[in-house]
C-alpha cells in the first residue's frame, strides 16, 4: 500500500521536474524561505492575506491571457479591456441603476462580447494577425473609455463591491476565495472538456487541427472571449478595491500579465504549458513584490529582478531542452582534442 | 565501364562506431566505405541508425567511440561547417531553403558568393549556378523565388548549393520522397554524372527498387550494426528487405481479389471543378473498393483529395456519400458525411507533435461531440491501447509526445485516427511516404482490412508500383483533369506513365 503511494509521489515529482514551470516554482519556494528567515513580518497572517489580495487582478486576468497564448495567440488589449469593464460597471450601476450583482455579470459579459465578438472574430474566422488587431483594440478600447468616462473618475458605492475586495470568508479573504474558484474553473475546462484539448491541439499545430476536424475559428472567439471575460472580471475587482469606476486602471496590466504567464511556462509558440505554471507565476511576482516591499528594498529592485528571472527562466529551458551548443556554448570534448584538420576551401581551389 | 572504386583507396572510412542516446543504443559498431565515383546506398528501416551514421560522418553528432577517417587522415571536426569545408555536404529531406530568394541566392546562400572589387560579382554568381545546374540537367529559371518551384526542383537547388561547396562527399537523405516518378529520373541522371568527377555520394531512400537503379555498393543497417554490405549485384529485393527486417518479408504481395459487390458507389463525384487546379473530374469509388490516383507531381492529385475533404472553398460540382449530397465546405463537413483524410505531410497537417499519441489518435474521433463535455479517461485510454495493439503502434507509450514516435509509427498514428471515425471513404495522400519497408508493409495490411469493411478508398501516390499493388483500379490525373483510367489487370506502369506524361494515346 504504502510502496504505491510512494510510486504514486514519485511519479508525480518526477511530473513536476519534467514541468517547464519548475525552475521558477523552486525559486518562489527559495523567495519564501529566505523572506521568512530574514524578515519576521514576512511570514504571519496578515501579510500573507495582504501578499495573496493583492495578486488577485493580476491573477484572473493571467489565466484568461494563458488560454489566448496556449491556443498560439496573444492580447495585447487585457489592460483596456479591463479599465473599460470597470467604466462599464459604474455606468450600469450609477447610469442606469443596475443592482450591482447584476451589473457584475454583465461587465463580465461585455467583456466577453469585447474579447471574442472583435478580437477573436478578427483573429480568428477571418485570419487577421493577432498582434495587429489586438494592439488595433488596445488603442481603441482606451479611446472609447476616454470619451465614455470623460476621463473623471467616478465613485462606485456599493456592499457587494466592498465585501468582494475586503471581507473575509471562514477566515481567509474573498479575494482568495475568488482566486481558488477562477482557478479551479480554468483548470477543469483546460484539463477535463474537449475544448481545452482543442485549444493546445490549435496551439500546437492549428493545420493539423483543422484537418481533424477541430473547428479552429471557434476555438480562437472562445478563447479570446475567456481573456476578456476575465480581463473584465479584473476590472470588476480593481473597482471594488478602490470603490470607483477609473479610466486610469490596467496600464501595466499587461505586462506583468505576460511575465507571469512566460514565467509560468506557457509558450509564445502556443500548445504548451498550463494554467497551473501561471498561478506560479503570479504567486512569484506577488512574492517578491512583497518581500521586498517589506524588507524596505527600492521598488525598482522588483523590475530588475522579474525581468532577468524572466530572461534567465528563458534561457534555462532552452538549455535544459537542446543542451548547451543551443545558447551557442561550444561544449568541448571530453578528451583531448586535435584541431581541426588544414584541409580548407584554399586548398582546394 | 569499370567503376573506379575497386582499385582506389576508399575516400572516407567509418569504423566501430558506437553511439547512444540516453539509454537508447542508436549505433553499434557500425562502419562504412566510401569510394570516390561511386553511389553508395544505405539501408535500413527507420531507427536502424543510418541518419545518426550519417550526422556523425558529416560532424552534426558526435560519436561515443569509432572513428572518421578521410583521406587517409583521421577527422576531428568541430562541428558541421568544418566538415562541409572539408568536403562533405549532406542534402535532407527537410529543405533547407529561403523561399524568397532566387534560384542564385539560394545556391549561393552565405558568404561564398563570388566577389570582385565593388562587391558581389552577380554576373559571375549567375554563369556559376548556371553550370551547376546544367551538370545536373536542370533549366529552372536562376531568378525565379525558390518558393515557387516545384518540390523536386527545390530539391535539385539544394543538391546544386551542396556541390557548389567543391562537395567530395555527398549525402543524399531520402531526396527522393516526395518526388514523383519522372523527377525521380532525373535526379538520378544528375547523380550518376557525378560519378565521373569522383565524387561519393551516400544515398538513402525507403524505395528499394530506387536503390537498385542507382547504387554500386549497398550498407544495411539494422538496430545499429551493419548486417550487409557489397556490391549491389550481391543483393536482390527480397534478401535486402530481409537483411533489414530480420525476417521474411511476406505482407507485400497482397491477395488478388477483386471486390464482387460494386452495387452502388460509395464517393460518387461528378463535374468537380475548382478554378486554376481542377476541371470537371468525375469519379466513382465503390465499397469496397481502392482507387488509385496517379499522375506527375502538380497534377491535381492532392488538389482532387483536397477539394473532397472541402479544403477548397471556391470549388463547385456535385460529391454525394452513400447517395447523399454533401457541400464541400470545410472538414468538419466532410467528416460529418463520412470521409477521412490522411494528408501527405505528416508533420504540417497530420499529427499536433506536442500533444500525446492518445490525444492524437482521439482528435478526429472527438471532434463532434460537445466541446463542454468531459472526455472519459478510462475508456480513452482501452481505445487507445487497442488502436495500438490493433495497428502495431511501437516506441512510445500513449502519453508520451506523438513527435517521440519514428515516422512509420507517426503514420499509423494518423491512419488510427481515421479508423477510429468510422469513415465510409478514406482518402489517402501519399501514405507510405518516409516510411521504412516494415510500416510500408502494415499500412497495406490495414488497407486492405478497410476494403474488406467496404471503405471506399481513394489513394494518391507518386510510386506507381505501390499503385499497382494496392489498387483495384487507377486514374491518372495530368493538369488538374482525369486523363485515363485503368483497370487492375490492364494497367502497368508505361500505360500509366504515358497517361500521366499525356503522350499521345
Amino acid at each position: 500500500m504504502s510502496g504505491s503511494r510512494w510510486t504514486t509521489a514519485l511519479r508525480v515529482g518526477r511530473a513536476a521536474v519534467s514541468q517547464r514551470f519548475f525552475a521558477v516554482l523552486v525559486l518562489l519556494v527559495l523567495l519564501v524561505v529566505v523572506f521568512s528567515l530574514t524578515q519576521e513580518r514576512f511570514f504571519t497572517s496578515p501579510n500573507i492575506k495582504a501578499l495573496l489580495t493583492s495578486a488577485a487582478i493580476l491573477w484572473v486576468v493571467s489565466i484568461g491571457l494563458t488560454f489566448v497564448m496556449l491556443a498560439g495567440g496573444f492580447d495585447l488589449s487585457i489592460g483596456s479591456m479591463l479599465a473599460l469593464a470597470s467604466v462599464a460597471l459604474g455606468a450600469f450601476v450609477n447610469d442606469l441603476g443596475v443592482t450591482p450583482a447584476i451589473a457584475i455579470v454583465m461587465t463580465v459579459a461585455f467583456g466577453a462580447l469585447l474579447g471574442g465578438g472583435i478580437n477573436g472574430v478578427l483573429v480568428g474566422p477571418l485570419g487577421l494577425s493577432f498582434l495587429v488587431v489586438t494592439l488595433g483594440t488596445l488603442i481603441l478600447y482606451r479611446g472609447v473609455l476616454n470619451l465614455w468616462s470623460d476621463t473623471r473618475t467616478e465613485q462606485v458605492v456599493s456592499p457587494l463591491l466592498d465585501s468582494l475586495a475586503f471581507d473575509d470568508l471562514l477566515g481567509v479573504p474573498v479575494p482568495v476565495w475568488i482566486m481558488a474558484g477562477t482557478f479551479l474553473l480554468a483548470l477543469y475546462v483546460q484539463r477535463s472538456t474537449y475544448f481545452g484539448r482543442d485549444v493546445y491541439a490549435v496551439g500546437g499545430n492549428a493545420d493539423a487541427a483543422r484537418l481533424s476536424g477541430v473547428r479552429v475559428g471557434r476555438t480562437i472567439i472562445a478563447v479570446y472571449a475567456i481573456s476578456g471575460a476575465l480581463a473584465a472580471f479584473g476590472g470588476v475587482l480593481q473597482t471594488a478595491r478602490i470603490g470607483a469606476a477609473s479610466p486610469l486602471v490596467g496600464e501595466s496590466v499587461l505586462f506583468d500579465a505576460a511575465a507571469a504567464v512566460l514565467l509560468g511556462g506557457t509558450s509564445f509558440a502556443g500548445g504548451v504549458g498550463g494554467v497551473g505554471g501561471t498561478a506560479i507565476g503570479v504567486l512569484f511576482l506577488a512574492t517578491l513584490q512583497n518581500g521586498l516591499s517589506v524588507s524596505g528594498v527600492e521598488s525598482f529592485w522588483q523590475q530588475i529582478i522579474t525581468g532577468a528571472i524572466l530572461i534567465a527562466a528563458l534561457l534555462l529551458d532552452r538549455i535544459q531542452r537542446h543542451g548547451l551548443a543551443s545558447v551557442g556554448l561550444r561544449v568541448s570534448a571530453p578528451s583531448g582534442e586535435a584541431p581541426p584538420p588544414a584541409v580548407t576551401t584554399e586548398e582546394r581551389q | 565501364m569499370d567503376p573506379p572504386a575497386k582499385r582506389a583507396a576508399p575516400l572516407l572510412v567509418a569504423e566501430g562506431v558506437h553511439k547512444s542516446y540516453g539509454g537508447a543504443r542508436a549505433l553499434h559498431g557500425a562502419s562504412l566505405s566510401l569510394y570516390p565515383g561511386e553511389v553508395h546506398g544505405l539501408c535500413g528501416e527507420n531507427g536502424s541508425g543510418k541518419s545518426t551514421l550519417l550526422k556523425i560522418v558529416s560532424a552534426q553528432v558526435v560519436a561515443d567511440q569509432g572513428r572518421v577517417v578521410l583521406d587517409g587522415a583521421e577527422t576531428s571536426f568541430g562541428d558541421a561547417s568544418e566538415a562541409l569545408a572539408a568536403g562533405i555536404a549532406t542534402v535532407t529531406q527537410e529543405r533547407a531553403l529561403v523561399d524568397d530568394l532566387s534560384v542564385t541566392e539560394n545556391i549561393f546562400l552565405g558568404p561564398r558568393k563570388p566577389r570582385a572589387w565593388y562587391g558581389v560579382d552577380w554576373r559571375e554568381t549567375r554563369r556559376q549556378a548556371r553550370s551547376l545546374l546544367d551538370s545536373l540537367g536542370c533549366s529552372i529559371e536562376l531568378d525565379t523565388p525558390v518558393g515557387r518551384l516545384r518540390p523536386d526542383l527545390q530539391q535539385m537547388v539544394e543538391i546544386a548549393r551542396a556541390l557548389s561547396t567543391d562537395a567530395r562527399v555527398l549525402i543524399l537523405d531520402e531526396p527522393t520522397s516526395s518526388l514523383a516518378d519522372d523527377e525521380v529520373e532525373s535526379l538520378f541522371a544528375a547523380v550518376r554524372a557525378l560519378k565521373g568527377s569522383g565524387v561519393a555520394t551516400v544515398f538513402v531512400s525507403h524505395r528499394l527498387r530506387e536503390v537498385f537503379a542507382l547504387c554500386d555498393r549497398l550498407t544495411v543497417l539494422r538496430d545499429g550494426e551493419v548486417v550487409g554490405t557489397g556490391p549491389v549485384e550481391e543483393f536482390d529485393e527480397g534478401r535486402l528487405a530481409s537483411l533489414m527486417l530480420g525476417r521474411e518479408l511476406d505482407l507485400l504481395s497482397l491477395e488478388e481479389r477483386r471486390p464482387d459487390h460494386l452495387e452502388g458507389a460509395v464517393l460518387r463525384v461528378r463535374g468537380l471543378n475548382v478554378p486554376g487546379r481542377l476541371g470537371d473530374v468525375n469519379l466513382d469509388v465503390g465499397p469496397g473498393e481502392v482507387v488509385g490516383l496517379a499522375g506527375l507531381v502538380g497534377a491535381g492529385r492532392s488538389d482532387l483529395l483536397g477539394a473532397l475533404f472541402g479544403l477548397e472553398p471556391r470549388a463547385t460540382g456535385e460529391v454525394e456519400v452513400a447517395g447523399r449530397l454533401f457541400a464541400t465546405r470545410g472538414p468538419a463537413h466532410a467528416m460529418a458525411a463520412g470521409i477521412g483524410f490522411v494528408p501527405a505531410d505528416r508533420k504540417a497537417h497530420g499529427l499536433v507533435a506536442d500533444m500525446t499519441v492518445l490525444e492524437n489518435l482521439l482528435m478526429a474521433r472527438d471532434a463532434r461531440k460537445p466541446r463542454l463535455a468531459r472526455p472519459r479517461p478510462s475508456a480513452d485510454r482501452r481505445a487507445a491501447a487497442e488502436a495500438g495493439r490493433r495497428f502495431h503502434i511501437t516506441g512510445g507509450t500513449r502519453d508520451a509526445a506523438v513527435s517521440r514516435l519514428s515516422g512509420g509509427n507517426q503514420q499509423k498514428v494518423v491512419l488510427a485516427k481515421w479508423f477510429a471515425t468510422e469513415p465510409r471513404v478514406l482518402l489517402l495522400d501519399e501514405p507510405t511516404r518516409g516510411v521504412d519497408v516494415g510500416a510500408k508493409a502494415e499500412i497495406y495490411r490495414l488497407l486492405e482490412e478497410a476494403k474488406e469493411r467496404g471503405l471506399a478508398i481513394l489513394v494518391s501516390s507518386s510510386e506507381t508500383a505501390e499503385l499497382l499493388l494496392l489498387c483495384d483500379r487507377i486514374v491518372v490525373m495530368a493538369r488538374g483533369r482525369i486523363t485515363a483510367s485503368f483497370d487492375r489487370d490492364e494497367a502497368d506502369e508505361v500505360l500509366i506513365a504515358r497517361a500521366a506524361m499525356e503522350v499521345g494515346a
